[in-house]
């Protein structure tokens, strides 16, 4: 009843702040429904909003009878390397640019910039060379190098961003106080950044986590396979069992959704920092 | 000495920046700069990896192939298509959600979590469950549309020609809403307060608002954001990989599945590689027009 004493504004208003999460939850809500019925079900004759009896099956399947375990730690340790040393980079970087004037520093921002541009498809065939001559292809090496690469320059200008946020004064007065350089950034500058470094490894980590073509490209044994590479290799063979895919996509989906959950906030401020002040 | 050391170690203060950069350069020469020139130099030869000796210098001949393909235009418009619905209705939706977003309610963080969340998703996982959504065979859409009456018997939508391509569609603007939203939701937090409340004072509509203040304002980020998604759809395949791959018979490829697809089935580098180049003219050419039309570098300032 409240509502009706609303203007018709806010009405307005609050039906499109309905609309957006019901649209958003709807894909994750069919998944989550498919990957707890059973294949009768799914397979049947009427579709059903909601199962009418729940089954772990897909999941047991999921663990026990498939690579997925392979491919989930494989991505895990693929994720976790790439989001380290893209942080390291990054915040070298990121300092220069924010607390430094210098010749060129221009010109390095549009190298940097222009790298968004560059296709993937541009990149797979170079790079898959170049890994084969490094004896590279089909290591999990190959991938943790490429994702950093292509990961840094974005996150280095997001860096310097969170960087830029921080009043200079603050490392002035440490190295009054006789600090030497390196030690006020280190003790200083980021702990007060840690919500935007967790940001950027937050960023760097869902790259890694959710790349397919490089992936497809690199990876050809189930041993080196992340978790996307892995179903889609699996779904060119067989056809696709829906229920076990779906399982597959929500567990999939735990890690990333469970960091964003906490550090969207900051990727938001972080993204808008990259981009506009970029 | 005291001077020597003392120039010495201004010398070394003029270095730290470079050095700072030097492993972000490095990375990025070799994993951007030379990949460009090695596809420039692959896109002249003959250069299939089934044939390892018949490697070699190819003229304009994956030039030559590629513009007398009878797939090139049914692609380049799909491409076109792709983009312009696709930022488009990104835009527009993006937009609505960050004005909506743009007061303080109960409950806002939590919300932002969810409607950002496709952001985190692996575009592999969102192709899968859209695919599921349009199946034929038990998929939802099919079954809430028959539900409704507006159909009265399933339909393949990923299998029919001309219509292969919008749930693919549908799918990406899904997936690339919550970026414009973060985007345009951090910049209209960047409005200074005093300037919406004279134009109150003023008695400004809500309309007038957004059209003399809030959109001049914000257009910066506007440009921008739309720049670099069109860049960024542009580029991207994994979804029409995913649900469609393409088909049927080639009909709803985009430049860079169809290059995908060169590279994975015909494996023939060279003309792949010609594909990959034309991608990259393109947005070059698109960026500096884009650039100029908007007026970016005189935008902002009210």
């Amino acid at each position: 009843m409240r509502l009706f004493r609303h203007s018709g504004s806010s009405f307005i208003r609050f039906v499109t702040l309905a609309l957006f999460p019901a649209g958003t939850l709807l894909p994750f809500y069919w998944m989550l429904v498919t990957s707890l019925k059973s294949r009768k079900e799914i397979y049947g004759d009427t579709l059903t909003i909601w199962p009418k009896q729940l089954t772990w099956a897909n999941y047991a399947t999921t663990f026990q009878n498939s690579n997925f375990p392979q491919y989930f730690a494989n991505s895990a340790l693929v994720s976790i390397v790439t989001a380290l040393l893209v942080i390291v980079v990054s915040i070298l970087g990121g300092y220069g640019l924010a607390r430094y004037r210098f010749r060129g520093k221009g010109l390095i921002m549009l190298v940097f910039l222009s790298t968004q541009m560059i296709p993937v498809m541009v990149m797979l065939i170079p790079l898959f060379m170049m890994f084969g001559e490094l004896k590279l292809l089909d290591t999990l090496a190959a991938l943790i190098i490429t994702y950093t690469a292509i990961n840094i320059p974005f996150c280095l200008i997001m860096m310097s961003g969170f960087f830029q946020r921080i009043p200079y004064v603050l490392e002035e007065a440490a190295m009054i106080d006789g600090c030497g350089r390196f030690r006020t950034v280190v003790q200083i500058v980021l702990p007060v950044m840690l919500p935007g470094i967790v940001a950027t490894f937050v960023f760097a980590f869902t790259a890694a986590w959710n790349d397919l073509f490089f992936g497809v490209m690199f990876a050809n044994s189930d041993k080196v396979k992340t978790v996307p590479v892995g179903l889609n290799s699996f779904i060119q063979k067989f056809d696709i069992n829906w229920g076990e895919m779906s399982a597959a996509g929500i567990l999939s989906l735990i890690p990333v959704v469970f960091m964003f959950g906490f550090v969207q906030r900051y990727i938001v401020a972080g993204l808008s920092q990259g981009a506009v002040k970029g | 000495m005291f001077s020597r050391s003392l120039t010495g170690r201004r010398r070394l203060r003029a270095l730290q920046p470079y050095l700072l950069l030097l492993p972000a350069f490095v990375i990025v020469l070799a994993f951007f700069a030379y990949p460009v020139a090695k596809a420039f130099q692959l896109s002249f030869m003959r250069y299939v990896l089934y044939r390892p000796n018949d490697i070699g210098f190819a003229g304009l001949e994956n030039y030559r192939a590629l513009l007398t393909d009878p797939n090139l235009l049914r692609i380049l418009w799909n491409s076109l298509i792709w983009v312009v619905a696709t930022v488009g209705l990104q835009f527009l939706l993006g937009f609505v959600l960050a004005l909506a977003l743009n007061r303080p309610f109960r409950g806002k963080n939590a919300y932002q979590a969810v409607v950002f969340l496709p952001w985190s998703v692996s575009a592999f996982l969102i192709g899968m469950i859209f695919k599921w959504m349009f199946s034929e065979h038990n998929g939802l859409i099919n079954h809430l549309l028959l539900q409704i009456g507006l159909l009265d018997k399933p339909v393949a939508f990923l299998a029919m020609m001309n219509v292969s391509i919008i749930p693919v569609i549908i799918a990406m603007v899904w997936y690339g809403v919550p970026f414009f939203g973060m985007m345009i939701l951090a910049a209209l937090q960047s409005i200074p307060h005093e300037m919406m409340e004279a134009a109150d004072i003023d008695g400004a509509g809500k309309m007038r608002k957004l059209f003399s203040i809030v959109i001049p304002y914000i257009k910066p980020t506007l440009i921008l954001t739309v720049l670099l998604r069109v860049i960024w759809v542009f580029n991207s395949a994994e979804l029409i990989y995913v649900m469609t791959n393409g088909g049927p018979v080639n009909s709803s490829h985009n430049l860079p599945s169809y290059t995908f697809d060169k590279i994975g089935y015909s494996a023939d580098y060279g003309q792949a590689s010609a594909l990959g180049v034309m991608m990259l003219i393109i947005m070059a050419v698109y960026t500096v027009f884009f650039l100029k039309a908007t007026k970016y570098n005189e935008a902002g300032d009210i």
